[in-house]
């Protein structure tokens, strides 16, 4: 009985295996090979940049990269907020700028200024507000109680 | 302080009976693709499942905040030529729509450390009232074991049989001088 049962389980095993062993060695080959810091801002101004990026793998990309223990270059955050016009959400836009300028953390003072110095042409490109401008730098509503919704 | 928004139903009886079985079992069968309504599904969010949780570490969500009205449309008729066309107050309220809450007002510090606080100190009075009320009420004496010349009587014994003598208590004690070994070798 134990033996049928491990048979089993082993051909499940080796067909599970089977089907993801190309992802595998995908994950593995990143180990060994350290990928530099320009390598990776490429990599992301490549992956916004793409051709007929939608709002779903935008949204994967900037919530992967506001997870990430990174202050994102501009050239990203720029890469970032093309893409968010061509799918047409400036809301995209704003929250980006947010979670950008949120993932400075202490740093605020020094490596926010220099973000937006170095955005700024894209932003008035664009269109897009500071978050100065629309005056989220502060609390603006307090959220109301979902009892009293 | 985030919290998971609650969000309201939607209205049930207007959606044919099949419709609504196809969407209560959309997403494992909860029923959570009828209680958003017609908010638009649009990402991964934090965990695939459509609910609207604003955090720092996923800051885009499953779906847009608010439903769609017919006001949010003709903007977002707008959103789609040159944004700088667009008024400060259409982009709020397009922001509005997608999200419940800025950064810095999920952020902002709440004084709901009182009540955590207050809690914690709550259940460490009662635990201590117990203790007390079990010590003097519902125990009895402790057993005679626990007297002080038992207890040394116990060692005494211990010491004798040789109890582990390589690390532990008979390891301490000379049985040449008959006392216990001076602490600095």
């Amino acid at each position: 009985m134990l033996s049928i049962t491990a048979r089993n389980l082993a051909c499940a095993l080796r067909g599970s295996l089977v089907g993801t062993s190309s992802r595998v060695a995908a994950v593995r080959c990143l180990h060994g090979t350290e990928e530099s810091a320009e390598e990776f801002d490429k990599r992301y101004e490549k992956y916004f940049s793409r051709d007929g990026i939608d709002g779903w793998e935008i949204r994967k990309g900037m919530n992967d990269l506001l997870g990430m223990d990174l202050v994102p270059s501009p050239k990203i955050i720029e890469a970032g907020l093309r893409a968010t016009r061509r799918v047409n959400d400036i809301a995209l836009a704003i929250r980006w700028l947010e979670g950008c300028k949120d993932k400075c953390g202490d740093q605020k003072a020094t490596l926010y200024p220099y973000l937006l110095e170095k955005i700024t042409p894209t932003l008035q490109e664009l269109g897009i507000p500071t978050i100065e401008e629309l005056g989220y730098d502060k609390p603006e509503l307090a959220l109301k109680s979902v009892y009293d919704a | 302080m985030s919290a998971l928004r609650l969000i309201p139903r939607g209205n049930a009886r207007n959606l044919s009976q099949m419709l609504m079985m196809g969407r209560r079992f959309a997403s494992g069968g909860d029923g959570i693709r009828l209680m958003i309504g017609d908010r638009e599904v649009v990402g991964y969010g934090i965990n695939g499942r459509p609910v609207y949780l604003d955090s720092t570490d996923c800051p885009f969500p499953a779906i847009r905040y608010r439903e769609v009205t017919p006001e949010l449309c003709a903007i977002r008729e707008k959103e789609l030529g040159d944004w700088k066309k667009l008024s400060l107050d259409d982009k709020k309220m397009l922001y509005r729509h997608s999200f419940c809450q800025t950064f810095v007002e999920f952020k902002y510090f709440t004084p709901e450390w009182k009540i955590c606080l207050g809690v914690a100190l709550w259940l460490v009075a009662i635990a201590l009232g117990l203790t007390m009320l079990l010590k003097t009420k519902m125990y009895g004496e402790m057993p005679e074991t626990f007297e002080e010349e038992r207890r040394s009587a116990q060692l005494r014994r211990m010491i004798q049989l040789q109890i582990n003598p390589i690390t532990g208590i008979s390891s301490k004690w000379c049985y040449g001088e008959n006392k216990w070994k001076s602490q600095v070798d």
